[in-house]
């Protein structure tokens, strides 16, 4: 089944997909844009705790809006096997594709709904920080959800376990700890087109947001390099309070939920908390601890719990999901007609030029990946091998990788334009910038959980130098280096957009690709190019996650697997 | 393998001397693994070092090639100090350590790396372990592919490849399946008799006496907390060696009462001095503060039942055969009912006293007020709740309470400690316990409180 089947499902999902950009596009045709007073961004200093706090909060909205829509669509998915079937592959490519090309037609569209407010700007905004923190959220939290013990989801069933019982006591502290985490990953991903989101320009149309993103993109177009340092010191800042203050707390806390049953890594710590256990002050202050008050048993009382007779119950979700099913079938052959419509104004010969800038930035792609993988896999197997450096520069890893790319394009692009770089190189670099840390994380992982034996295996017959590398370390690594890569990949694709052309001094940069094609579709209000690009782009992504990550994936999970 | 000794006045292969190893965990709690130890390993003989799980014979064996360093004294090869790796040594491992990614053949070649051998040799070399072993036909196989069993003999061929002068074995068989361990012990057995492979010295870490007597030219008997070298037993059951024999049985005889003399010693029938009366207890003198065996409450009262079904007196291997315990084990279970009162251990035997029967007939209500008395009795229970009635109402940091048994305990793994502490404890309603606070406060229940 798995094959046929799965590209029936694959073909009904870029049909709909094809839908929602046919649709979002359509909408933001029939409403033009009203003229709109433009936000004059304030180059002070002074000016950026508050644009900071601006761009925090936007982020939090995002985020709360990633939350909701990860349990609402995870339990979902995990509650109805056939629903299952189209959503997980839906996540796959949600995760894949080219959202930057959905931002001009959703704040067209939405600013025709709010034309004399902001509003319809922030929603516009809010939702592209969504697109890109949603995600990885929703994935960890369908795993943790499919991983929940069948004895545990018996329990439940048993004692007619309400579906907010269960959800809270079974569901939701059994993904507790994959979901932090997966926040706090998500949070820092979410930065990553802050520029562009706060900053949009479409035509000669702009769309400003006060904030921290288009500070920074003033900053860049005016060539201030002082406000261009401001920023990036004002992001750091933001960045490293908010790790600091919330999660690693967070982080913590959500340990009391590990199941002692199925013991992982080793926990995670905060330093905070550090501290304070360090602390011989507080050592004895800990002896005298108020007593906590303690939470009154929740009452267990079976009968009350109104459940849903099993059969009914099921009857309903069924009609439910072939009522959704055959309303998405619906959708997505309206779409492939609307879709259609919207394509054919591309004249033939531009389809060649897509295809040619697909090529051009699927090699700029492969080349950042291959640069990646290269600084990536030694450094990362020193740091992940050595217990001490590990433990120290992972927490300044994960804030310099939470630190969005694009703010430090200008002064890689300015060092190396001083080198005579040609932009198209540059541009790879561009968008290593921020894919690489996807390959340094899962490296480090993958060093740092070489099984101990192993490694005194390799000591005692003198395996030194090039053959441990050869035989342990980059054998062990590799199943966690096609991770990152795959997870880069997408990175990089998205990345093409923002990087293939750059607004550097008052002279634009460009060069030929997929990525720099969707700008200007985007800044001609192309929509059919646009259209066209954003598709291509996306089938690129699919194909090459079939042709090339896939045979990796099952080598990495065959030969290379460190289950014995 | 006795038949070939060395010279006496030959230096020793490897030896460590008067070694010490101190680990600190994450908290910064150091706790002492080995404590003056002083081990030896002469050309041509197998030396089966025994002792129960935590003891540190792992990290001796460790130490004694040098794939860790000794927290003080000092490591020797052939009488010079070692500095890194033993050259002559192969090790099996407990989990085989094979490289999933290379064939079974690779995974042995491996056993020749840093030893320049011409490659028709180093075939030939490759080919004759694997028949060794009954490994011919998989050589192309991956690990994955192969049963536990098959898995160790690629271990133990990666181990002769390179006709090691000291080949180490940490527990080979206990990651295998009863009668798989037993047939491979069988076939290693054969290679050291028949000294295949230019094998030279053995040794061979384990739990289990049948297999150190099996094995082993020389028996050295190590004892936990902190682990330290208690005895050594010079092998004398002829070969071929089999576990009916009367020579065989009068040496798993004489290690079972060698290891109950240094878990269960005499003496300690005799009270301790007392150190502390608490405010609480009041009504006995506290023994000393000393570790308690890390054993549940559960198989304490197991052991009393088992112990009541055979009339309330058992001999110490008896009850051994019963359980699916190592020795270790089964003694630290009598140790531990043995300081509650609720047996005696004259000699090898576990008698049942009449608090003991008591505690099997009391109805689960009744239990927690007998082991209390008990309890209270010990120094260990009457420091923590001397700490905990400084504040009654106040729970305290179990982290607190690990640093403290870390300060007075220093060779005791103070997390365990605690862990115990707390299991039997809680049985006798003396404690509560907040998993998400991680504290420990005095037991609150009105009725029963434990001060009264």
């Amino acid at each position: 089944m798995r094959r046929a089947s799965g590209l029936a499902v694959d073909g009904v999902l870029v049909l709909l997909f094809g839908a929602l950009v046919a649709g979002v596009v359509g909408l933001a045709q029939r409403w033009e844009a009203p003229i709109r007073q433009a936000v004059e961004i304030d180059l002070s200093p002074s000016a950026l705790p508050l644009y900071t706090l601006l761009s925090l909060s936007r982020g939090f909205a995002a985020y709360l809006l990633s939350l909701a829509f990860t349990l609402v669509y995870g339990t979902i998915a995990a509650h109805s096997k056939r629903a299952e079937k189209v959503m997980l592959p839906l996540l796959d490519i949600g995760q894949g594709i080219p959202v930057l090309g959905f931002l001009p037609g959703l704040v067209l569209g939405m600013v025709a709904l709010f034309p004399k407010t902001n509003v319809g700007l922030e929603l516009a905004c809010i939702l592209m920080i969504f697109t890109a923190q949603v995600w990885n959220m929703t994935f960890s939290y369908v795993g943790s959800l499919r991983s929940i013990p069948e004895e545990l989801n018996e329990v439940a069933r048993l004692h007619r376990f309400s579906f907010w019982k269960r959800f809270r006591t079974v569901e939701l502290s059994s993904s507790v700890i994959g979901l932090v985490w997966n926040s706090m990953m998500s949070m820092a991903g979410g930065w990553f087109f802050l520029t562009v989101n706060e900053a949009f320009t479409l035509g000669d149309r702009d769309f400003r947001l006060p904030g921290i993103g288009s500070y920074m993109a003033v900053a860049i177009e005016k060539g201030d390099r002082r406000a261009m340092a401001w920023a990036i010191v004002a992001m750091t800042v933001m960045i490293v309070a908010v790790d600091q203050l919330l999660w690693r707390p967070l982080v913590v806390w959500s340990q009391r939920f590990r199941n002692a049953d199925i013991e992982g890594a080793d926990a995670p710590e905060s330093w905070v908390l550090n501290l304070m256990r360090r602390s011989r002050f507080l050592r004895r202050m800990r002896l005298r601890r108020r007593r906590r008050p303690r939470a009154p048993a929740p009452p267990a009382s079976p009968e009350s719990a109104g459940a849903v007779p099993g059969g009914a119950g099921e009857r309903v979700r069924a009609a439910l999901v072939s009522g959704l099913g055959i309303a998405a079938l619906a959708a997505a052959l309206f779409g492939a007609w609307k879709l259609v419509g919207l394509l054919v104004r591309v004249p033939a010969a531009k389809w060649l030029v897509l295809a040619g800038a697909v090529g051009a930035t699927g090699v700029r792609t492969f080349s950042a990946l291959a640069l990646a993988a290269a600084w990536t896999l030694p450094i990362g197997i020193l740091i992940g091998r050595s217990a001490v450096w590990s433990r120290r520069l992972q927490p300044v890893v994960q804030i310099v990788a939470s630190f969005p790319a694009p703010m430090l394009f200008p002064i890689v692009t300015g060092a190396l334009l001083v080198l005579r770089v040609p932009f198209g190189a540059i541009a790879a670099v561009l968008m290593l910038l921020g894919a690489q840390w996807y390959v340094l994380f899962n490296v480090l992982a993958g060093a740092s959980a070489i099984p101990h034996d192993l490694d005194e295996a390799a000591d005692v017959y003198a395996m030194k130098g090039g053959a441990r590398w050869r035989m342990l370390f980059v054998p062990a690594v590799f199943p966690f280096l096609v991770t990152g890569l795959v997870t880069a990949t997408g990175g990089a694709w998205n990345a093409s957009i923002v990087a293939e052309t750059l607004n550097w001094r008052g002279t634009a940069l460009e060069t030929f690709g997929i990525g720099s094609l969707i700008t200007r579709a985007t800044r001609e209000a192309d929509f059919p190019l646009l259209t066209a690009g954003v598709l291509t782009m996306s089938l690129a992504i699919v194909v090459f996650n079939r042709l090339v990550w896939r045979r990796l994936y099952r080598l990495a999970e065959t030969k290379y697997s460190l289950n014995r | 393998m006795s038949a070939r000794p060395a010279p006496a006045s030959a230096p020793p292969i490897a030896a460590v001397r008067g070694v010490d190893k101190v680990y600190a965990d994450d908290a910064g709690r150091t706790r002492t693994i080995l404590k003056n130890v002083d081990f030896e390993v002469r050309s041509g003989e197998v030396v089966a070092i025994l002792g129960p799980s935590g003891c540190g014979k792992s990290t001796l064996l460790r130490i004694l090639i040098g794939l860790i360093p000794p927290s003080a004294g000092h490591v020797e090869q052939h009488g010079i100090p070692l500095e890194g790796i033993h050259p002559g040594t192969a090790v099996v491992f407990q989990n085989f350590a094979l490289f999933p990614w290379l064939t079974v053949e690779e995974n042995v070649r491996v056993g020749l790396n840093g030893r320049p051998l011409p490659p028709s040799e180093a075939d030939g070399r490759v080919k004759t372990a694997l028949k060794a072993v009954g490994l011919e036909g998989h050589e192309r196989d991956f690990p994955k592919e192969l049963s536990g069993g098959m898995k160790q003999r690629v271990g133990i061929a990666r181990a002769l490849v390179g006709r090691p002068e000291l080949l180490c074995m940490d527990e080979p068989f206990s990651a295998l399946d009863i009668l798989t361990a037993e047939l491979l012990r069988t076939e290693v057995y054969g290679l050291f008799t028949e000294r295949a492979s230019g094998l030279s010295s053995v040794v061979l870490i384990t739990h289990l006496i049948e297999e150190a007597v099996f094995l082993g030219d020389r028996i050295v008997v190590m004892g936990a907390d902190p682990g330290t070298v208690r005895h050594e037993i010079v092998n004398t059951v002829p070969h071929p060696r089999e576990y009916r024999n009367p020579d065989f049985l009068a040496m798993v005889e004489r290690i079972h009462d060698a290891i109950t003399r240094v878990h269960l010693p005499e003496e300690e029938e005799v009270a301790g001095p007392a150190t502390q009366t608490t405010t609480l207890g009041g009504r006995r003198a506290a023994g000393p503060v000393a570790p308690l065996p890390a054993v549940r409450l559960g198989e304490i009262l197991g052991l009393l039942e088992i112990l009541a079904d055979h009339g309330g007196t058992m001999n110490l291997f008896d009850i051994d055969a019963l359980t699916d315990y190592d020795f270790g084990r089964t003694i630290a279970v009598a140790k531990a009912a043995e300081m509650l009162d609720l047996v005696d251990t004259p000699k090898n035997d576990v008698v049942l006293t009449n608090l003991g029967r008591k505690m099997i007939r009391a109805s689960a209500a009744e239990r927690p007020a007998l082991l209390r008395a008990e309890l209270l009795a010990l120094g260990t229970f009457c420091l923590v709740i001397h700490e905990l009635a400084k504040e009654p109402d106040t729970p305290v940091a179990a982290d607190a309470v690990r640093d403290l048994f870390a300060e007075r305990l220093p060779t005791v793994d103070a997390s365990q400690l605690f862990d115990t502490l707390l299991n039997w404890g809680r049985a006798g309603q003396l404690f509560e316990y907040d998993a998400a606070a991680d504290t420990i406060a005095l037991f609150s229940g009105r009725e029963e409180g434990p001060g009264g």
